[in-house]
C-alpha cells in the first residue's frame, strides 16, 4: 500500500493584484512504504512547494494528496499538526533547529507536543542523538545550536525528526549549506534510516544527492517530466557520468 | 509545565525589555493600591477626628449658611433658643446631656500681646459631650456657671501664644470688641486636641454659659448652637429625631418662622457625620483610583505592543514549532503564558512596592497626620486586574501567532 498519494496536485501562489505564479501545474505520484525517493529539478521548478504539501505544511490549491487513505482536505489545522507531528520528520537546508534551546531540547520537541514524559524525552533524545553520530553526545548535547558545526546542527535536525519515530522523513535540500565530508555523513544516515524502513523523500537540485536514492523524480516549471526507478548501482553511476 | 519553561526562557533572553513591558503594570499596580491606600488612610484618620468630637456628639446649627462652624453662625443665631436647651433637657429621653452655645470671635489681651480668639460660652456639661480633658488647673464648675464667674478655661495653642511658657493657670486676660472690655481669670488649661473637626479647641477661651450671655455675647435669649450627646450610639438616631421633633413643634408654634421651618436648623449627629464623610472619600478614593486604573490599561497596552513585536521577530521559531507538530492552540497558549507571565511578575512587584512606598509616606508624613494603609482588597483588586490585562492584552498577539501558516513561518528569514 502506498503511504502517500498525490492526484493531480496543483499549488498557486496568489502575489496580490491579480499576479499569480502557478508553481505546481499537475502533479500525480505515490510514495510506497519503506522507498528511497529524490525529487530533482532546475532551480524554481518547484521542488520545496511540492514537498510542502506533503508534509502538510501548506495545502494544495487543487488536486488530492492521501496520506495512509485519509484525504489531506478533510482534515483541519489541528489534525495536520498531529499528522506533522507523528507521522512526518522534516529536516530543512538551513537547519531550522531553535537558537535558545540546547541540541537535546530541539530533538525533545516533538515530543513534548507528542505528550512524552520528561525522563522518556531525555533519554530518547540522548540514544537519537548517539545514533545520528554527532560526537561526544553527553556534552555536546547540551550546547546550543549556535556552538554547534554545520554538520553536527543538521545532525542534530535529523535526530529531531527521528523524535517521534515518523514512518516518512521530508528532506530540502539537507545537504545544501554542508561541506562535502558533512554530507556525506547525512546521506549514510538517510541510507541507514531507509535500510531500517524508514520511508525518505529528499528535494535537491544536486545530482550526487538526488543518486543516492532508488527513485528519482524530476520536476521542470511545475510540471512532472520524469520519474525513473533506480534499482542497481551500475545504472546509478552511469547516470552520474552523464 | 513546559509552556512555562518557555515562557521563562524566552523571556529571560530579552531581560530589557521585559523589564520595560512590566514597568507599566509596575507604575499601574502600584498607582492604584497607593491611591486606595491614601483614600483609605484619609477615611481613618477623618474617622479618627470625627470620632474626636466625643461620644454620640449631636449638633444643632441654625440654618445650612453656618454649616457646622460656629463662627459665622452668631449672625444667624435667634432660631435656637436657651428655650429649646430646656425642652430637650425635659423631653427627649434618649439624649444624656445637652448645652447652649454662645460662640464669637473677640480680642484677647494679656499685658502687651494680643490675639484674635473663639470665646465659647457653654455648660460644664460640654467638657464631656466635647470629650474635652484638662491639663493644668480646673475646669468650669456649676459654680461658676450659677455665679456669672469670670473665669476661663484656655486652649493649648491660645495658651501660647499669650503666655508663652509661663503657667496660664491663675493670670488675667482681657476680653475685649467695640468698646465691651470683660477680664477674665484663667483656671484651667486644656490638652492639645489636634483639632474637632469643626471646632479648634486649642484656639478657644472657654467660659461659664452665664457669663458669656450676660456680658459678651447678648442674643436676647438667641444662641448660636446646641450641643448634646445621646445615651448610647444606637440611641443617638433616635436623640436626633426627639431633638428635631421638639425643635419642629416649638418654631412651628411661633408664626414668625412658620413657613420655612423646615430650613431653619439642622440636628446631626456625628454618625450621620461619619457616614457622610466615609461616602464622599469612598467616592474620592474610586475617582483615584479609576485614574490610576487608566495608567494600568496603558501598560497593557505597552504590554501588548511588545508580545506583537516578539511574535513577528518569532515567526521563524513558531513555523519550526508547527513543523515538528505544534498546534495553534500550543501557540497560543505559549504566548498567552508569556503576557501573563510578565503580567503577574509585575503585578507583585508593584505590590511591593505599594507597601515600600505606604511605609515611606507613612513613616514621613506622620507629622502631616497624612495616613496611607495599603488595604487587602485593593492589593486583590490591583493584582487580578494585572492578571485579566495580561489575558486580554496577550490574547490578541496570541491569536495572531496561533494563526501563522507553518511554510509561511517557516520560509521567513
Ligand atoms: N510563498 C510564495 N509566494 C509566491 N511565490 C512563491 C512562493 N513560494 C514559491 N514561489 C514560487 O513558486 C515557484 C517554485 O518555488 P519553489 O520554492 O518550490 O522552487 P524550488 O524548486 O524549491 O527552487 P530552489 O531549488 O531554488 O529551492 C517559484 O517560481 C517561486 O518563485
Ligand atoms: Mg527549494
Amino acid at each position: 500500500m502506498s503511504l502517500l498519494e498525490l492526484k493531480n496536485v496543483k499549488k498557486t501562489y496568489n502575489m496580490g493584484k491579480e499576479i499569480q505564479v502557478e508553481a505546481l501545474k499537475g502533479i500525480s505520484f505515490s510514495i510506497e512504504e519503506g522507498s528511497y525517493t529524490s525529487i530533482m529539478g532546475h532551480s524554481g521548478s518547484g521542488k520545496s512547494t511540492l514537498l510542502q504539501i506533503m508534509g502538510c505544511l501548506d495545502r494544495a490549491t487543487d488536486g488530492d494528496i492521501i496520506i495512509n487513505g485519509t484525504a489531506v482536505k478533510k482534515m483541519n489545522d489541528f489534525q495536520l499538526a498531529h499528522f506533522r507531528n507523528k507521522t512526518i520528520g522534516f529536516v530543512f537546508q538551513s537547519f531550522n533547529l531553535i537558537g535558545n534551546l540546547t541540541a537535546l531540547e530541539n530533538i525533545e520537541l516533538p515530543m513534548i507536543y507528542a505528550g512524552v514524559s520528561r525522563s522518556e524525552r531525555r533519554k530518547k533524545a540522548m540514544e537519537l542523538l548517539k545514533i545520528v553520530g554527532l560526537e561526544e553526545p553527553e556534552e555536546r548535547g547540551h550546547h546550543r545550536p549556535s556552538q554547534l558545526s554545520g554538520g553536527q546542527q543538521q545532525r542534530v535536525a535529523v535526530a529531531r525528526a527521528l523524535a517521534n519515530d515518523p514512518a516518512m522523513i521530508l528532506a530540502d535540500e539537507p545537504t545544501g549549506n554542508l561541506a562535502t565530508n558533512q554530507w556525506r555523513i547525512i546521506l549514510d544516515i538517510f541510507r541507514k534510516l531507509n535500510e531500517s524502513g524508514k520511508t525518505i523523500v529528499v528535494v535537491t537540485h544536486d545530482p550526487l544527492v538526488g543518486n543516492e536514492a532508488s527513485r528519482i523524480i524530476t520536476l521542470e516549471d511545475g510540471k512532472m517530466i520524469d520519474d525513473r526507478i533506480i534499482s542497481d548501482k551500475a545504472e546509478k553511476i552511469v547516470d552520474e557520468k552523464r | 509545565m513546559e509552556i512555562l519553561m518557555e515562557a521563562f526562557r524566552s523571556l529571560g533572553k530579552n531581560k530589557v525589555r521585559t523589564f520595560l513591558s512590566m514597568l507599566g503594570i509596575v507604575i499601574g499596580v502600584i498607582a492604584v493600591i497607593v491611591a486606595i491606600a491614601i483614600g483609605a488612610g484619609t477615611t481613618a484618620n477623618v474617622t479618627a477626628r470625627i470620632s474626636s468630637l466625643g461620644s454620640n456628639v449631636i449638633i444643632v446649627t441654625p440654618g445650612f449658611s453656618g454649616g457646622f462652624g460656629g463662627r459665622s453662625a452668631a449672625a444667624l443665631t435667634s432660631v435656637l433658643q436657651e428655650t429649646d436647651v430646656q425642652n430637650i433637657k425635659n423631653m427627649a429621653p434618649d439624649v444624656a446631656d445637652v448645652t447652649p452655645v454662645l460662640q464669637k470671635s473677640f480680642t484677647i489681651i494679656y499685658g502687651a500681646t494680643n490675639t484674635v480668639a473663639n470665646v465659647f460660652g457653654a455648660y460644664p456639661d460640654a467638657f464631656s459631650i466635647l470629650a474635652l480633658p484638662i491639663q493644668y488647673g480646673r475646669l468650669i464648675t456649676q459654680q461658676d456657671e450659677q455665679n456669672y464667674a469670670n473665669v476661663a478655661v484656655i486652649g493649648n495653642t491660645l495658651a501660647t501664644t499669650l503666655f508663652g511658657n509661663r503657667d496660664p493657670v491663675g493670670q488675667t486676660v482681657i476680653v475685649t470688641t467695640g468698646n465691651v472690655k470683660v477680664s477674665f481669670t484663667i483656671v484651667g488649661e486644656l490638652q492639645e486636641t489636634g483639632g474637632k473637626l469643626t471646632f479648634d479647641p486649642d484656639n478657644m477661651l472657654m467660659i461659664p454659659y452665664t457669663t458669656a450671655s450676660a456680658r459678651l455675647i447678648q442674643l436676647n435669649g438667641g444662641v448660636s448652637e446646641i450641643l448634646a450627646s445621646a445615651k448610647s450610639a444606637e440611641t443617638a438616631a433616635n436623640a436626633v429625631s426627639e431633638i428635631n421633633n421638639i425643635l419642629y413643634m416649638r418654631i412651628a408654634n411661633s408664626n414668625v418662622y412658620q413657613s420655612q421651618s423646615a430650613n431653619q436648623y439642622r440636628v446631626v449627629s456625628q454618625n450621620a457625620i461619619l457616614s457622610t464623610v466615609s461616602a464622599t472619600t469612598d467616592v474620592l478614593t474610586l475617582l483615584l483610583a479609576s485614574v490610576a486604573a487608566i495608567s494600568m490599561i496603558v501598560g497593557g497596552i505597552g504590554i501588548m505592543n511588545i508580545m506583537l513585536v516578539s511574535v513577528s521577530e518569532r515567526t521563524k521559531e513558531i513555523g519550526i514549532k508547527m513543523a515538528m507538530g505544534a498546534t495553534g492552540r500550543r501557540i497560543m497558549m505559549e504566548f498567552l503564558v508569556e503576557s501573563m507571565f510578565i503580567t503577574i511578575v509585575a503585578g507583585a512587584i508593584g505590590v511591593g512596592f505599594s507597601y515600600l512606598i505606604a511605609f515611606l509616606v507613612t513613616y514621613l508624613a506622620s507629622g502631616l497626620g497624612l495616613m496611607v494603609i495599603v488595604t487587602w482588597p485593593s492589593i486583590a483588586l490591583s493584582f487580578g486586574v494585572s492578571v485579566i490585562i495580561g489575558i486580554f492584552f496577550g490574547l490578541y498577539p496570541a491569536y495572531m501567532a496561533s494563526k501563522k501558516s507553518p511554510v509561511e513561518a517557516v520560509r521567513y528569514e
